[in-house]
């Protein structure tokens, strides 16, 4: 008994820790849900559901949900397929392999903010690098190409950080699988059909779920890449409606709202995501 | 010894931090220039003042209010802070500022434009001073325009038709910022050029009317002449483009243009001979010409702690000395808004005056015809019966309105229909429309 009440005092300050940090703010933010709140100033009136119903009747949040759909799928399919690439690649011995592997994780260690505004400079319609060297004149912050302009750079910003979840799984596969599959004549696309994918598996699995997370939730990025200029109602992502709701509408309860259905959202795909892996590794 | 002779030290730095009182003043001139400038009158004034501190910041437009905002929600406002004149108003209107009365007796009430003391301006008592003035600019390439034969544009028919000749030249017709801060001044300066109002006295939006109507296809029909992309421009790209000879016309072009120019164009033509101001046009619909004007006030928040210590530097910011040096670092922008500083022989015999006057007149003319306003300020009354400008402006639907009717080539009544219905949206749920 006595044992039990020590270890309860020794986990109390941890617990009260993650209290504070963590389920407070969670918890306010759900409890500002139900009231009319201006962002700023004192005061605020209990209205229950109707923030949840104007976010639901807002033609806007839906479409910034199509929006943050657009970038956070079409990112992730990139990352993944351009992370794993780079990571095979790495895998194999070449000359100068370890200044290669410092160089490829260099975008994921720059500031986001440097990382944009050297794009917006490389990007920039009229003395911009990138349209100088192809030889083109799109306008990549207008409204056609902003999108494609913030999956580059976000894809550019992130694979590296599947390639490195990706390289340090592939270094840790046994050579036998793959020279027992040489042994029984599986040529290369078929050793890394069965042995390299079903190997990364695990790790490719956390890799998705972390950055469906991260991409759906992603504000830095597409929220400079508008600063200064850039057609922002074309990457209104969901999380960029949630700010502009909170702090230039000035609706500290209705952007709750939208946050905290952000999260239900996430949840219920986050459940999804499990229950589909676990059938598939039933099968 | 040593251990004493250090704690002693410390108690000394301790106790001398605590007897210093800091005022910080956030602004918005972000030109190095200007920075220093501000800067230099802060040092000046702790010479002056000992035990006072100035701490000075420099803020980006786009940031300035959200950390208002911000620092108001903390409890912890600064002592002075720029912001735009309906962001004055709504603080006002909140209880959140103190009068600049004494500020105003010690430049000597009369001494001050009537258009600047309108800012801000509650029952009679001036909540908010504004620390210079400019009004926004049609810009063109005088040089092209004369080889074109164009002539002034009186019409909004006209200026499309200018635009049109200028592109046959290589370059775009004309130039204007896509972002949300610089449409939503386009729109107000428009509307009012078109005789139109953006809200009527129940707070009721207003896009449905003839005016607005008009202004959207204007909008639509001049961004033709535009550059590819233009929606993505903000500001200082748009003088980039100006400067840079890809658009011949800049429609919300300011003074401080005459400033890059100087610095960027290339030599040749970095002057007032190739790059003139036109008087804006007026719309179908409209009367006369209108311009927005620039003129953040000085705000002092009532929750700061050093307020009295700020009034006296809001008095030394204005002193001759120290408001030449200010309004001087980009003088054909920043007005001063004393009589006597702009009738000043110092003022004056600035060489930037000299060389871009007619910038300089065109501007006069705006204020002394009271042509020009705040952004999205239609009349005067509405900086004081209109506190959800700010909301208005911060929400974007406008900007959405317009690029509904410019980008996705939506008929103007039906982007004005769908606007209308977020806006009273907005206004409903804060409580201004019923």
């Amino acid at each position: 008994m006595r044992a039990a009440r020590a270890g309860w005092l020794l986990v109390l300050p941890a617990a009260a820790l993650i209290a504070a940090l963590s389920l407070y703010p969670v918890g306010y933010g759900i409890w500002l849900s139900f009231y009319n709140k201006h962002a700023f100033f004192p005061g605020e009136q209990f209205i229950g559901l109707a923030n949840y119903g104007a976010v639901l009747a807002d033609e806007e949040f839906w479409r910034s949900l199509r929006l943050g759909l657009v970038y956070s799928l079409s990112t992730i399919v990139l990352q993944l397929l351009i992370g794993t690439a780079a990571a095979l690649l790495l895998n194999e011995a070449f000359p100068a392999r370890g200044l290669v592997r410092a160089v490829a994780i260099f975008p994921y260690v720059v500031p986001t903010v440097v990382a944009i505004i050297i794009w917006k400079w490389l990007l920039n319609n009229q003395f911009g690098l990138v349209n100088y060297a192809l030889g083109v004149s799109i306008s990549w912050f207008g409204r056609d190409w902003i999108m494609v302009s913030l999956i580059l750079v976000s894809v550019w910003q992130f694979f590296p950080f599947v390639l490195l979840a990706v390289l340090a799984r592939l270094q840790t596969i046994p050579l036998d699988l793959y020279e027992a599959a040489k042994v029984d004549g599986a040529n290369a696309w078929r050793r890394f059909v069965h042995i390299t994918l079903p190997q990364l598996a695990g790790v490719l699995f956390v890799v998705v779920l972390l950055r469906s997370v991260w991409m759906f939730t992603k504000f830095d990025t597409p929220w400079l890449m508008i600063q200064g200029g850039g057609a922002e109602p074309y990457i209104r992502t969901l999380p960029i409606y949630t700010f502009q709701r909170t702090f230039a509408y000035y609706e500290a309860g209705r952007g709750s709202a939208m946050a905290v259905l952000m999260f239900l959202l996430l949840v219920v795909a986050a459940a999804l995501y499990f229950r589909l892996w676990r059938r598939e590794e039933q099968l | 010894m040593r251990t004493i002779a250090l704690a002693a030290a410390l108690s000394l730095t301790v106790c001398s931090a605590h007897a210093q009182k800091v005022i910080r003043v956030w602004h918005t001139e972000t030109q190095p220039n200007s920075q220093e400038a501000v800067k230099n009158i802060a040092r000046r004034f702790e010479a002056r003042h000992p035990g006072v501190k100035v701490e000075v910041e420099a803020l980006a437009w786009g940031d300035l209010e959200p950390k208002i905002m911000q620092s108001l929600a903390a409890g912890t406002p600064p002592e002075l802070s720029h912001g735009q004149p309906i962001t004055c108003t709504a603080l006002q209107s909140k209880g959140l500022l103190l009068p600049l009365d004494d500020v105003v007796k010690s430049l000597g009430e009369d001494n001050i434009w009537e258009q600047v003391k309108r800012v801000c301006r509650v029952g009679g008592t001036q909540y908010g001073l504004v620390h210079a003035a400019g009004t926004s600019l049609l810009i063109y390439r005088k040089d092209v325009a004369q080889k074109l034969g164009l002539k002034p544009p009186k019409t909004w028919a006209d200026l499309v038709a200018n635009a049109k000749a200028f592109s046959t030249q290589g370059m775009a017709g004309i130039t204007i910022p896509g972002d949300n801060l610089f449409i939503n001044i386009l729109l107000g300066e428009l509307v009012k050029a078109n005789g139109g109002v953006l809200f009527d006295k129940q707070n009721r939006p207003q896009l449905a009317t003839k005016p607005i109507i008009e202004t959207l296809e204007f909008i639509r029909d001049l961004t033709q002449y535009a550059p590819k992309g233009w929606e993505g421009h903000g500001y200082l790209e748009t003088f980039t483009n100006l400067y840079g000879q890809k658009a011949a016309m800049m429609y919300q072009g300011y003074g401080r243009g005459a400033s890059l120019i100087e610095k960027n164009a290339p030599p040749s033509i970095a002057n007032a001979e190739h790059f003139d101001v036109w008087v804006k046009p007026v719309g179908p619909s409209g009367r006369e010409p209108a311009a927005q004007v620039d003129e953040e006030p000085w705000m002092l928040f009532k929750g700061a702690k050093n307020t009295r210590e700020a009034i006296e530097f809001l008095k030394f910011f204005y002193q001759k000395e120290n408001y030449l040096e200010y309004v001087q670092t980009v003088p054909i922008h920043l007005f001063p808004i004393t009589k006597s500083l702009r009738a000043d022989h110092d003022y004056q015999a600035t060489p930037m005056i000299q060389r871009w006057k007619s910038w300089i007149e065109v501007q006069e003319g705006y204020l002394n015809r009271d042509q020009g306003k705040p952004t999205l300020v239609i009349d005067w009354d509405d900086m004081n019966s209109k506190p959800y400008l700010m909301e208005v402006l911060g929400s974007g639907i406008l900007r959405d309105m317009v690029m509904d009717v410019a980008l996705e080539q939506k008929p103007a009544k039906e982007a004005a229909a769908r606007a209308q219905q977020r806006l009273e949206e907005l206004l409903k749920s804060k409580g201004y429309l019923k």
